[in-house]
């Protein structure tokens, strides 16, 4: 591990024991976090982003899942060989997550103060007076105005922009060396989306945090991350610095997923949402059976024989850009 | 908040005034004659006639009425046919009796059920679940009566840790009272445990599949905080409901109860005025255990404003 990464994701394998089988949700997916970083993961709807980061975390459902293989380091640790209440102490405190919907991530019965300073107070273990005032600097930090007021109210009396800022706020509010935001934006009409990432990156120089940036949305990775992981079908196929990924995508999916148009969709237009992308033609595979050869055939226009009989594995390119396609030389050339 | 509650009190009146007409009709058009029953059965026409006017019986039923409600809103519920004291007073004797039993039934469910609905929700589908599941089966299954009955076989007949009846006024001192309310509370109690259990656990259970659960494990906070605080008191609306509900089937049930154990409480009181046909003990009864669900219907309505800050008042 060299010191420069505050996390290493290696050969991740996290599986749902379903009664439809075995959905391999996350399988083989590696990733490195360097202090202070941004790293964008996107690909399209179920491809494992959100189980990816929940393994990190430990915060998968025990019922149904498990982590079935590789490992996650954290500042040097093996977090698979912490015991529960070990980890607990990270979550909140070293690693911080927030996620998609701030209507729903929010404890409605308990008020915005509530919420922010018991995460102060487990993890400091200042007092809780101590810690209101840690909620009100908090608020104050994540722009929302009259502090003293916002943290005796509850979720339902902020806006969706507000309580995006307050899951900022309780994310935040023990330093975390990691934030991972598990699409913090998606569910926030145009403007708002703007700038609550605005939020994040300024808070980020701030506070140093690196962050893992979940998407579905190139245009939200162009903004702020320095290095991208593609996702497929719980894969990683291709990584990049995020210059190098808009400059010269290399995956087909990946190329995919950079022409496919905004579709007009009503609802999302009266929600004054940014259109959702336009999947790509076909379907995303079925991830309750083995997959032979690689995910992406199916759909992909490059598709030879052995892309359907043997996986392809990761290569380098060139400096920090890795791809898994049997045929970048011709997917290369018909740019 | 205030406001609020003022605005509910005042809305009760109209039901209670409903409850009010319904009593007194309902008797008055019952089979029997009063006046026939209290003059004893060899009495002469003369003689029942003689009762009826004393006790005004024969007046117009709407003057009867009306006469009743200006007392009633005085707060004169009238006096005993056969024994002459005010209802009132018979009322408030065996008042004690039976507001200890209901308490103390309701505690043992309460604080017993919402811990094991809890866990339960909590180790889903394991075996602490499964035991709480197969409990809640049964205690709902078992009639309160037979479960008195076993329980005083083993714990007043066999053992003899407890008294087997009876009831101790807390005036004779704290323990000899709280002993003579363990056996009927826990008989009593089983139903109510097994049902406010079972509901814990469903309300739970959908709670701990929310967002904001995960958001609280995600804060790395203690299990005991994310279930008794974050989820609990989400879950707390329906469980509260269920509560509401126990109470008023309690009072329904007293009757029943203080036959068994032998307590002289209301409930023995209904049961020996409906059999002699005492009109204004059985109004006034009728009335106070109106009130009285009215009243608790009140509290529960008014603590799911205190539960969740999202209901307007
Ligand atoms: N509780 C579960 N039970 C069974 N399968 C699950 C469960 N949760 C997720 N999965 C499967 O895991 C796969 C990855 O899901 P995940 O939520 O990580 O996708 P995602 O990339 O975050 O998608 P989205 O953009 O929709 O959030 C999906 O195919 C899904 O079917
Ligand atoms: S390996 Fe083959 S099927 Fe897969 S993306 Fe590359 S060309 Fe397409
Ligand atoms: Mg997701």
């Amino acid at each position: 591990m060299t010191a420069m990464n505050i996390l290493e994701v290696r050969d991740l394998a996290t599986h749902f024991f379903t009664l439809d089988g075995v959905v391999r949700a996350v399988d083989g997916v590696s990733f490195d976090l360097a202090r202070g970083e941004t790293l964008g993961i996107v690909g399209e709807s179920g491809c494992g982003k959100s189980v990816t980061a929940l393994s990190i975390l430990r915060l998968i459902p025990p019922e149904t899942s498990r982590i079935v293989g590789g490992s996650v380091r954290f500042d040097g640790r093996d977090l698979a060989a912490l015991s529960e209440a070990e980890m607990r102490a990270i979550r909140g405190h070293r690693i911080a997550m927030i996620f998609q919907e701030p209507m729903t991530s929010l404890n409605p019965v308990l008020t915005i103060g509530t919420q922010i300073a018991e995460n102060v107070v487990r993890h400091t273990g200042v007092p809780w007076r101590a810690a209101l005032d840690r909620a009100r600097e908090m608020l104050d930090l994540v722009k929302i105005a009259d502090a003293r007021r916002r943290i005796e109210e509850y979720p339902h009396q902020l806006s969706g922009g507000m309580r995006q800022r307050a899951m900022i706020a309780i994310a935040l509010s023990c330093n975390p060396q990691v934030l991972i935001a598990d699409e913090p934006t998606t569910a926030l009409d145009v403007t708002i989306q703007a700038q609550i990432l605005d939020l994040m990156l300024e808070l980020k120089e701030k506070l140093g945090t690196a962050i893992i940036m979940i998407t579905h949305d190139l245009g939200v990775i162009a903004e702020t991350a320095e290095r991208v992981v593609v996702m497929y079908a719980g894969r990683k196929v291709e990584e990049a610095p995020v210059e190098a990924l808009f400059a010269q995508p290399t995956h087909p999916y990946t190329r995919g997923l950079m022409h496919a148009v905004p579709r007009l969709d009503a609802d999302a237009e009266i929600a004054g949402r940014r259109p959702r992308l336009q999947e790509i033609p076909g379907i995303v595979p079925a991830l309750n059976r083995p997959i032979a050869g690689c995910a992406f055939a199916p759909r992909c226009g490059f598709a030879t024989e052995r892309c359907r009989a043997e996986a392809p594995p990761l290569v380098s390119t060139s400096a920090g850009h890795a791809v898994a396609c049997w045929e970048t030389a011709r997917v290369l050339e018909a740019a | 908040m205030t406001a609020y509650i003022l605005r509910r009190l005042l809305a009760t009146l109209p039901v209670m005034a409903v409850v009010a007409v319904f009593v007194f009709f309902l008797l008055r058009i019952a089979p029997g004659d009063p006046a026939a029953i209290i003059a004893g059965e060899d009495a002469t026409r003369e003689a029942i006639e003689a009762v009826r006017a004393k006790l005004g019986l024969d007046r117009p039923i709407l003057e009867q009425f009306a006469l009743w409600l200006w007392r009633l809103a005085q707060g004169d519920l009238g006096v005993s046919i056969f024994s002459n004291l005010p209802v009132t007073r018979l009322i408030g004797q065996r008042l004690e009796p039976t507001v200890a039993l209901t308490l103390s039934t309701l505690l043992v469910a309460v604080a017993l059920a919402i811990p094991i609905g809890v866990v339960a929700a909590w180790q889903v589908r394991k075996l602490a679940d499964r035991l709480v599941m197969i409990f809640a089966v049964l205690g709902f299954a078992v009639p309160g009566f037979l479960a008195a009955y076993v329980l005083i076989y083993i714990f007043a007949v066999q053992l003899q840790w407890l008294p087997v009846q009876g009831y101790r006024p807390i005036a004779e001192g704290l323990w000899p009272f709280v002993e003579g309310l363990i056996l009927p509370s826990v008989a009593l109690g089983v139903t109510y445990m097994a049902l406010i259990a079972r509901i814990t656990r469903a309300s739970m259970l959908e709670v701990l599949s929310q967002d904001y659960i995960r958001t609280a494990n995600s804060k790395g906070l203690a299990t005991r905080r994310v279930l008794l605080l974050h989820a609990l008191k989400n879950a707390a609306v329906p469980i509260v409901t269920v509560i509401g509900i126990g109470i008023a089937l309690l009072i329904s049930g007293v009757v029943i109860t203080e036959t068994v154990f032998n307590i002289p409480g209301l409930g023995r009181l209904t049961v020996d005025a409906v059999l002699k046909r005492d009109y204004p003990i059985v109004q006034g009864l009728i009335l106070v255990f109106a009130a009285v669900k009215v009243l608790v219907n009140l509290v529960i309505d008014i603590s799911y404003a205190f539960l969740d800050p999202r209901i307007r008042y």
